[in-house]
């Protein structure tokens, strides 16, 4: 079976103090950490235990600069066989519709029955690239899939729905599959692990070795511009208790009566 | 699979061994885990090991405490088998979430609680007024380097015992400074978990530190990091000190006399990793007889017999794998009994076990736990 998983390289911003910079498009990345998006690490782990149960080959392909090598060998370590990097100075900027073009191309040169990415990356968060790819490569997909069973020629998904229902499909392959968090519990690959893979390498495509024209990709491919990014404002109505823990539990305590939180 | 099973006896000496049992016998958890590390060895030697390995949820249960190894009688290393079996498993990579957090974290931020590098000396803002803290990373020298570790820069509580140490050291005049955010994990737990990649990687990035601002004199107050820097960090490099030897010293030569009362009854508890693997039992406890006022008592298991509090060998990232008493409530319940009102102890890691299973006894009206540190901090000035 020849798996093809989309991979993206974020920051992780969970822990740090996030700024913006100064073109007020982005965050300040400076002092970040980067890692492999979150979702993504559920959709490798899951192409992975596929391969080592049904064979086959699976094939890894990031959109980024060379900071994305590191993501895609850490993919390699997992047990991805091949990794693609796609790099234009032409792809700056582009959306999730752009993206999903220039991934659209790059699948289109490699032999596949099936795609996997994740729902949706850590920063942006629009979950589109994956629903987008399977449009134009004319294939059918599921987003959200928190279960998948290979059935010879099918996959049967189970997708999360709200209030913990799931809706369960069977799908003609070659299909793609956004992948939800829980679906496995992703390994971990060590510091060896890496070091194994490190004179793997990592075939990089630029927009001419693609059938793109510029206007497709980047800012002039996209459909959403992006115009401002800022901080919520701070509200009012919100009070931050301070002292020593005993002193603050005993106000907030008298907070929760006074409000009738508590009798 | 055969191949491997060999180099696991031949890697880990395991022919010597003759199944006497010492080493399960004196396993702090033997008694509440499936971890029976003698029959690991026949296993190894048998070439059964990595048969249903993944399922060996008890490998990850062992504290490092390195009894096992301390009392084998033909000096063999059976705490080395269980870190080569982790090793195996970590290669492989199905090893219990929160072990894949930790040294992910260790990884990317240098630290396996997770807090950035950028926010590794946020303690420096606890520190009392007019008190400035060298860093060497910032262009300062001094005779010292003060080798802070994780779980002080990360952990609110033991960012206090950093408090009362600084107090302490400025006290007795110890020229010291820190490496501030250049400072990465030691990598004591790191390599016990199995990760020995990661842990030369978080070496040799240390080593570069000290060589960069020419360090030849460390200390540190966290007894897993004064363990790898003594015994795994490369030899001659450094001189390595824990702080309970830098403070006996001071007291011995008379530097400082202290004269204020702390008119407690204390128990010291001894940290496995500076006391039964590293020998420094007399120190600490001449500080504390040092202090007026103070009635020293001790546990029957103490000393090399000390119980561990389970806090090592990745057991503040892991679950154990059983149901079955804490030790650490073990150890709080023996306190209560010798009737002490404080448990005294030299580790960060033995602090917040200790201090967590007072609190799961429903003890914290009765027995609280400090660190050696915080009690010198009230007397010395």
């Amino acid at each position: 079976m020849n798996i093809i998983v989309c991979v993206k390289r974020v920051p992780e911003t969970s822990e740090a103090d996030i700024f913006i910079d100064r073109s007020e498009k982005d965050i300040d990345k400076s002092g970040l950490t980067f890692d492999l998006n979150e979702w993504d690490s559920y959709a490798i782990e899951e192409a992975i235990s596929l391969k080592e149960k049904l064979g086959g080959t699976v094939t890894v392909i990031s959109m980024g600069g060379e900071e994305s090598n590191e993501t895609l060998r850490k993919c390699l370590a997992m047990g991805a066989d091949e990794a693609i990097r796609l790099n234009d100075p032409s792809f700056e900027g582009s959306d999730g519709y752009a993206t999903a073009k220039v991934l659209a191309e790059a699948i289109r040169k490699i032999p596949y029955d099936l795609i996997i990415t994740g729902a949706q990356a850590e920063d942006d968060s629009y979950g589109q690239v994956g629903v987008t790819l399977a449009e134009l490569l004319k294939i059918p997909h599921a987003a959200l899939v928190n279960r998948l069973e290979i059935k010879g020629k099918i996959v049967r998904v189970h997708r999360e729905l709200e209030g913990g229902l799931e809706e369960v499909l069977e799908i003609d392959l070659p299909a793609v599959l956004t992948i939800q968090t829980g679906i496995n519990e992703p390994r971990y690959v060590s510091i060896m692990g890496i070091r194994k893979v490190a004179k793997k390498e990592i075939k990089v495509l630029g927009r001419s070795d693609l059938n793109l024209k510029p206007e497709d990709v980047g800012i002039l491919g996209s459909n959403i511009r992006l115009e401002k990014v800022f901080l919520p404002p701070s509200g009012e109505g919100a009070t931050i208790l301070e002292g020593k823990p005993e002193e603050v539990a005993l106000r907030f305590l008298e907070i929760l009566r006074e409000k009738g939180g508590v009798s | 699979m055969e191949v491997i099973e060999q180099k696991i006896a031949e890697r880990f000496d395991l022919y010597g061994c003759f199944q006497c049992g010492k080493c399960t016998g004196g396993c702090p958890v033997s008694l509440k885990s499936k971890l029976n590390i003698r029959r690991l060895m026949i296993e190894g030697i048998l070439e059964k090991i990595t048969e249903n390995i993944n399922e060996k949820k008890e490998i990850w249960d062992c504290t490092t405490c390195k009894t096992c190894t301390i009392r084998c009688p033909r000096g063999l290393k059976p705490m080395d088998l269980i870190i080569g079996i982790r090793s195996l498993l970590v290669e492989e990579g199905h090893i219990p979430k929160t072990i894949i957090e930790a040294m992910e974290n260790a990884y990317k931020h240098g630290n396996p609680w997770g807090k950035p590098k950028g926010k590794r000396t946020e303690w420096l803002r606890l520190m009392p007024e007019g008190i400035r803290i060298k860093d060497f990373s910032q262009g300062d020298s001094a005779q010292y380097l003060y080798f802070i570790g994780c779980t002080a820069s990360s952990d609110p509580r033991v960012q206090q015992v950093l408090k009362s140490l600084v107090i302490c050291l400025q006290n007795l005049g110890i020229d010291f400074g820190i490496l501030g955010s250049a400072e990465l994990c030691c990598g004591n737990e790191i390599r016990r978990m199995g990760e020995k990649g990661l842990f030369e990687e978080l070496m040799e990035a240390n080593l570069k530190s000290f060589e960069t601002y020419r360090i030849e004199h460390i200390f540190t107050a966290c007894p897993h990091g004064f363990n790898t820097l003594k015994n795994e960090y490369p030899e001659g490099k450094f001189e390595i000190l824990h702080t309970t030897q830098i403070i006996a010293k001071c007291i011995e030569e008379g530097k400082i006399s202290l004269k204020k009362e702390f008119k407690k009854t204390l128990v010291y508890h001894d940290p496995c990793f500076l006391g039964k693997q590293n020998n420094i039992f007399d120190e600490p406890r001449l500080i504390l007889d040092a202090i007026p006022g103070v009635i020293l008592k001790e546990f029957d298991r103490s000393r090399q017999r000390s119980l561990c509090c389970e806090g090592g060998g990745g057991r503040m990232w892991v679950e154990a794998s059983s149901e079955g008493q804490r030790l650490a409530e073990i150890r709080v319940k023996d306190a209560i009994e010798l009737g002490v009102d404080i448990i005294v102890t030299a580790c960060p890691f033995c602090l917040l076990t200790l201090e967590d299973a007072v609190k799961t006894t429903g003890n914290e009206e009765k027995i609280c736990v400090m660190d050696l540190s915080e009690l010198l901090a009230e007397v010395i000035q």
